[in-house]
């Protein structure tokens, strides 16, 4: 079988539903974080396959960035969530209301 | 001065005003003395504008036209004619009197005084703007004053009426302004080609747009327009924040509210609904006499069945705006002879001058008796005839003049707008005529219970009324006196200019 | 297509991003001085930080006044236009005001756990970023500046990190933040490969050449409207927005208030104006705009986003979550200017943007002048605080009424622009219910008003006159006056705004 484009999206497609489906059932804040990581893989393999696809390097030069941009996301959000944790010793989003009305 | 007249009577207050801020609050005297002299410049200024006005023209006077924000077509255009003129003598008068009554204001002085004056200035622009985006600054610009004004030196449920005021008002004034801007959007300057809100070519239906020029589109800005106007009138349903805020309102700032504020919004319609859009004037003839007879009808009944002194004043006010309604009405209806339509428009402006004086006398008389008893409740009162003969005397003439005793103004005033509408709409007329009747029946029964009758105890040392009140109260008194006996030196100056409107309307 | 179209920058390139060179430069030389300082003398941080702000803004201003064509930097990924000098001015004013504001705020200095200087360096930092986000003309800068943006917010939403209500509201951020991202971050992989094009004009000029699927496109745009919709806290993206005010220090939400809203703002002007709309030929822009019914699309959530911001705002007693809901009723009026597209409600947005910043940073810093002496934002406990500080009490009626958009205040002159711009194209409903909006804003606007000044302050109260700080003072005025004067004389603002936007459509 040879490997398409469509192949290549579908796939993409997959993984991003995948993250987002992921991330509205699970209440779990680090899995939400690996669900967004998730997502921004789908994207990462969309780009790749069109940079090919079209013959330019664009695409591989945002897939580069996105890495670092993805990357640094991640850092702040779990510094973030270890700061949390510590005072409430949980991870469970559903248990943060102290802001709600 | 002579050159910018309008604009040293417009801003001369707000100049005081930021005078006035810069006293430190301690020194009452000085604030309320520069209070009293910013409001009284502009009153000399109106008298000079009265003597220099020429009476035989309907064109603007005193026109002052600068470029103001060029990119949006915005100038800075000033000018009076017959319409505007009795109007602007009234505020200045008014405006001057009320800072004297406001004398013995102790609570934020230095406040009071610079929002009064601030509202003294969008008072006089909103009379003499002739670019319609500056009508509507200065038409905006008097809501905040006069929410402070009524929130915080006002009474018991201050807040409310205040809040109430503010968004009756700004839901009509954001009506105005969507029909303001569909005009500006749809009326060109014959010169340049462009946009414009110089109101003069707002008037010369050539310059409007095609689309400006569909009946239906017409009426419906004529409505967003006219709520807006009705709103300030008040036009009943639109009354509702009117006795809230007279109530609570202090007394100068009632006197200011009915004097000059009730005015603005059928100044507003003869200014601009009027000449913008003739045919749905004539339209809306039938509905605005209706309208009328209703305000004077309801108003009157509720009037009877008030307690509180300055409510009963209040609905009477809402009465007596009707009349105006009910002259401006007549006016537009097609095929009546030129000397009835004259009659009913030259009563209806007349009368927005005399409500304003007359108005302004009772108020003012109730805050005398305010100041004394701390109370306004009719029933509570009783025999203050014997008490305070030299008050009484006063405020019986105010209440004459406002049932329409011959003699005194307002009297000529609604015959006029009789005698205007009769031949236009018999059976509104007649109709309305009750409201005469009802009118006496509310003040002379008022009349009776505070100042006949058993003398009331509990008032043994109220002393009468002082110099300081006599001075806010003499001169009103005068002039409805003379106006009563010979009304020409205010109907002379419109005259012209209101045969002019005739013309537009209804020609 | 070159394989690498990414050019190093040359010197000569640098000389048109100097605001933005002097900023990181501050912001590594405000992070060197904390560094040296231990931690402990936030004041040298606060000083580079001020400093850098003034210089980079004087070269701003420079820049504006010397005018000139539009500058491609680093090959096509940054454009440096009057569009770009209008926000590089905005941003500046915002950093600026922030830092100084600050400074005297004890929810910043007071704090004993926290490194203070952060606070002034990240500031400076997310300037730098917001100017970048104005100006990037490419998908990959697009992103990078958001993201640059996003990730500095993330950090000053939580920087009050003992605290519970600051932390929660920092991962709220963050978490929604990222997945926003990702959305659109998948929607523009989809415009690469429709158009093969990074370039904002690249994409243009692929969607006309090529046989562009409606639906597709529809697609597309929605998913990056969801990731901008974020950043600007339109519904139904806006559930973050009145917790991350509420839950972080109140300088911060002032300037997220303004700051990152106006950048995302700058962003939607130049990406969808450029993409959609904009060109040398507007006669083939329609077909773009009509295959997906933009102006239909933006009517509905500009709708929905004002009426939805003003009805909850009026059931708020915290100030700050108040003023929260009414940012997102601002940014409702705000996307009126994008429903057509066309060159006067673009500018509309601009003008809109510049009065909004000045007014919405005065109402915040209000409430963090206060917050300084009564230790709250709730709204009973504004009672009768107008007359023990009488001047800050007037500066806040000017603010709010400007945000009701009562004349002679800016908040009127920019409804006015926008309405008109609205009604030019006949889209009357839009307009009425922006106009019957703005009085419903006045119903809780001036509940603050109303609190200041009309409630009387229950017995025992303390009466005693507030001493506000002379810098206080100072940041206020220069925003009040601007705020004021604005409202009768904004002849000049609207012809920068419009001279902006004309640099766009004709300076590519």
């Amino acid at each position: 079988m040879e490997i398409t484009l469509s192949h290549y999206l579908l796939l993409a497609g997959a993984v991003f539903t995948t993250g987002m489906v992921g991330f509205v059932i699970r209440r779990n804040a680090i899995v939400m974080l690996m669900c967004v990581e998730l997502m921004l893989s789908s994207t990462n393999i969309v780009f790749a396959a069109f940079s090919r696809f079209h013959g330019n390097a664009d695409g591989h030069v945002f897939v580069l960035m996105n890495f670092a941009v993805a990357a640094a996301e991640a850092a702040i959000g779990l510094a973030i969530l270890v700061e949390i944790f510590r005072r409430r010793r949980t991870v469970n989003v559903d248990d943060f209301k102290t802001l709600m009305e | 001065m002579g050159e910018h007249i309008l604009s040293w009577m417009t801003f001369f207050p707000v100049i005081g005003a930021a005078v006035i801020a810069f006293i430190p609050s301690e020194r009452k005297e000085i604030i309320k003395t520069v209070a009293a002299a910013a409001a009284a410049i502009p009153l000399v200024l109106a008298v000079q504008l009265y003597i220099g006005f020429d009476r035989g023209t309907s064109a603007f006077q005193f026109v002052e036209h600068y470029t103001w924000i060029k990119s949006f077509h915005i100038e800075y255009f000033m000018g009076v004619d017959g319409l505007s003129v009795p109007m602007m003598l009234l505020t200045a008068l008014l405006s001057f009197i009320c800072i004297i009554a406001s004398w013995r204001i102790d609570k934020a002085v230095k406040g009071y005084f610079a929002l009064f004056l601030i509202l003294e200035t969008g008072m006089f622009g909103v009379f003499s703007a002739l670019d319609f985006f500056l009508f509507y600054v200065f038409w905006e610009v008097m809501l905040l004053p006069m929410y402070f004004l009524i929130g915080i030196w006002g009474g018991p449920r201050r807040e409310y009426a205040a809040i109430k005021f503010f968004l009756y008002t700004l839901a009509g004034s954001v009506l105005m302004l969507l029909a303001m801007i569909a005009f500006y959007l749809n009326v060109s300057d014959p010169v340049t080609g462009g946009h414009t809100f110089n109101m003069l070519h707002m008037f010369n239906q050539a310059n409007h747009s095609e689309w400006l020029q569909l009946t239906n589109v017409r009426h419906l800005i004529w409505l967003g327009l006219f709520i807006g106007f009705a709103i300030k009138v008040p036009i009943v349903p639109f009354h509702t924040w009117l006795p809230d805020a007279h109530v609570e309102a202090p007394t100068a700032v009632s006197v200011i509210l009915a004097g000059v504020l009730l005015k603005m919004g059928t100044y507003g319609i003869l200014r601009i609904s009027y000449p913008m859009l003739p045919d749905a004037a004539q339209w809306f003839a039938y509905p605005m006499v209706i309208l009328g007879a209703i305000n004077i009808l309801y108003g009157a009944f509720c009037a009877m069945a008030q307690t509180d002194m300055k409510k009963l004043v209040a609905y009477s006010s809402v009465s007596h705006m009707g009349y105006v309604l009910l002259g401006m009405g007549a006016m537009c209806k097609v095929g009546v002879d030129l000397q009835s339509a004259q009659a009913a428009i030259n009563g209806a402006v007349f009368q927005m001058f005399n409500h304003g004086t007359i108005t302004a006398m009772m108020f003012l008389g109730v805050g005398v008796i305010y100041d004394r008893a701390h109370h306004r409740e009719i029933n509570g009162f009783g025999g203050l005839g014997m008490q305070m003969p030299v008050y009484t005397s006063f405020f019986s003439f105010a209440l004459f003049a406002a049932l329409g005793l011959p003699g005194l103004s307002g009297f000529i005033s609604e015959a006029m707008i009789f005698m205007g509408t009769f031949p236009a709409y018999r059976t509104v007329a007649m109709v309305s005529a009750l409201g005469i009747v009802i009118g006496a029946a509310y003040v002379l029964w008022m009349l009776q219970r505070v100042f006949l009758g058993p003398k009331n105890d509990k008032y043994d040392s109220l002393p009468d009324i002082n110099a300081r009140e006599m001075f806010t109260l003499v001169p009103i008194g005068i002039i409805v006196l003379l106006l009563g006996v010979y009304p020409m030196p205010v109907l002379n100056l419109m005259k012209v200019s209101l045969t002019n409107l005739i013309k537009v309307v209804a020609g | 297509m070159e394989l690498l179209n990414l050019n190093i920058p040359s010197w000569s390139d640098l000389a048109y991003w100097r605001p933005e060179a002097i900023l990181c430069g501050t912001f590594l030389a405000a992070l060197l001085g904390d560094l040296i300082g231990r931690g402990r003398r936030p004041a040298i941080s606060f000083v580079i930080s001020v400093f850098g702000l003034i210089t980079a803004g004087a070269y701003s201003v420079a820049a504006v006044l010397h005018g000139g064509a539009a500058h491609t930097i680093m090959g096509d990924l940054i454009i440096v236009d009057g569009m770009a000098a209008f926000f590089r001015l905005l941003f500046i004013l915002a950093g600026l005001a922030t830092v100084l504001f600050s400074w005297t705020a004890e929810e910043i200095m007071g704090r004993k756990r926290e490194n203070k200087a952060e606070f002034f360096y990240l500031t400076v930092l997310m300037t730098a970023a917001m100017m970048v986000m104005a100006e990037a003309r490419d998908l990959l800068m697009l992103f990078l500046s958001m993201e640059a943006v996003g990730l500095v917010s993330y950090v000053m939403a939580g920087y009050m990190r003992t605290s519970l209500r600051s932390t929660e509201a920092s991962l709220k951020y963050v978490i929604f933040g990222a997945v926003s991202s990702g959305i659109m971050l998948y929607g523009l992989s989809l415009l690469y490969g429709m158009t093969g094009a990074m370039t904002f004009d690249g994409i243009r000029a692929g969607l006309l050449a090529g046989e562009v699927n409606g639906l597709s496109l529809l697609i597309t745009v929605i998913l990056i409207l969801a990731g901008m919709s974020y950043k600007i806290a339109a519904v139904p993206f806006h559930f973050w927005c009145p917790d991350v005010y509420e839950g972080a220090p109140t300088p911060v939400a002032a300037i997220f208030s303004v700051g990152p809203k106006a950048a995302g703002f700058a962003l939607m002007i130049r990406f969808f104006y450029t993409t959609l709309a904009a060109g040398a030929d507007p006669s083939a822009s329609a077909p773009l705009i009509e295959l997906i019914n933009w102006p239909l699309l933006m009517a509905v959530i500009a709708a929905v986003t004002m009426t939805y911001g003003n009805l909850v705002a009026l059931r708020q007693l915290n100030v700050k979550r108040m003023l929260a809901y009414s940012s997102i009723s601002h940014v409702g009026y705000l996307l009126m200017g994008f429903v057509l597209l066309t060159d006067a409600g673009l500018a509309a947005i601009l003008f809109y943007l510049a009065v909004y910043t000045l007014m919405n940073l005065g109402a915040f810093f209000v409430v963090v002048a206060l917050n300084n002496h009564i230790k709250s934002e709730e709204l009973d406990d504004y009672a009768g605080i107008g007359f023990r500080a009488p001047w800050l009490g007037t500066m806040m009626v000017i603010f709010l009424a400007s945000l009701t958009g009562v004349p002679p205040f800016a908040g009127f002159a920019g409804k006015f622009y926008v309405f008109t711009a609205v009604m030019d194209r006949q889209w009357f409903w839009l307009a009425i219910l922006a106009a019957l909006n703005s009085v419903v804003g006045l119903y809780y606007y001036f509940r603050v008003v109303k609190a200041m000044f009309l409630t009387r302050p229950a017995e025992g109260a303390d009466t005693t006159p507030l001493k506000i700080h002379w810098l206080q003072y100072t940041v206020l005025a220069v925003l009040a006056v601007p705020t004021l004067v604005l409202g009768f004389w904004f002849g000049p603002l609207k012809v920068l705004a419009d001279q902006a936007i004309g640099l766009l459509s004709t300076g590519m």
